[in-house]
């Protein structure tokens, strides 16, 4: 059977263009081509979601990811927010390691460059989860491969 | 390509240390299995391991003489604590890419601070020892300046 991968996009990520001193011309758009294609190579079936509303964001994760076999989540500001729907956030993403689904943070740009104080934790949820941050559209391809690597090891 | 594979303390234990968050692989399983990888890609990749900052430091510094075109650190426990490895890290022009086997994040709250990452283009954690394979498979694609 094919693995299923869900790949989630949060708020302000549809137009990257704004960003251009973090993103040079990445476009959502792009990124989610060079998915298809490594996905396709992969034999897994991509479903690949961007969204501006936060509730909608934390639905697909709690709910929408009971039919896939991995998630990869772009959740941007959430790495260094504290609120309650980052505490669901989290809940949502242990919730989904639990059930021993790979699940991989990314990042276009490395956040830890964008003035992000170091002395200060970043904000992640609890459980086996993978981070990669600063690889551009890569990031979300060495995350693809990951998880491809990683599905089929247990299978 | 030249790239160095820059490893901290205790990461020659790899395999026998805390198989449950680290993996069965040792330094050497995945050292090969890189190698290996390199030579595909045409990437000239060195694999190096200490146990001491400055070794470490000194290991930055030689690969700026040798004009090495990349770096990925593992700076195990040194990545929350040296101010060394990461100003040494800020004079290496190249590409440098900080790589953890487990998700530091994600663990014990003196974990969380990186002194490396703000120095380096990129972070990659939590992908296990496949981890190493995954970025040096990745490479050749990433905007690496040329020396």
């Amino acid at each position: 059977m094919k693995n299923k991968l869900l790949i989630l996009n949060g708020p302000g990520l549809a137009d990257l263009s704004i960003y251009d001193e973090f993103y040079g011309e990445i476009t959502l758009s792009a990124i989610k081509e060079k998915c298809k294609n490594v996905c396709k190579g992969l034999n897994i079936e991509l479903d690949f979601r961007q969204t501006d509303d936060e509730d909608e964001l934390l639905g697909f994760l709690l709910k929408d990811s009971e039919d896939f076999n991995a998630v990869i989540i772009n959740p941007v500001g959430y790495s260094h927010a504290l609120t309650a729907e980052f505490a669901k956030h989290c809940l949502a993403i242990k919730t989904l390691t639990l059930q021993k689904k790979p699940v991989i943070e990314v990042h276009i740009a490395n956040i830890f460059k964008q003035g992000a104080d170091i002395t200060k934790p970043l904000q992640v949820p609890e459980g086996q989860m993978g981070f990669v941050s600063g690889l551009g559209v890569y990031s979300y391809v060495i995350a693809i491969n990951a998880i491809s690597k990683k599905l089929n090891k247990v299978a | 390509m030249k790239v160095y594979v820059i490893n901290g303390p205790n990461i020659n234990l790899l395999g026998t240390r805390e198989p449950e968050i680290y993996g069965y692989e040792t330094l050497d399983d995945i050292a090969t299995k890189c190698i290996e990888i390199g030579n595909k890609k045409g990437i000239d990749v060195k694999f190096m391991q200490s146990n001491y900052e400055g070794e470490m430091v000194g290991w930055i510094q030689d690969a700026i003489k040798n004009k090495i075109d990349a770096i990925v650190i593992n700076a195990a426990a040194y990545t929350h604590t040296s101010i060394a490895i990461h100003d040494a890290l800020k004079s290496f022009s190249g590409y440098k890419i900080e790589l953890h086997i487990s998700n530091p994040h994600l663990r014990e709250s003196f974990r969380h601070n990186t002194f490396v990452a703000p120095a380096a283009d990129a972070v990659v954690a939590g992908l296990g020892a496949d981890g190493y394979s995954h970025v040096v498979e990745m490479l050749p694609y990433l905007p690496i300046p040329e020396k």
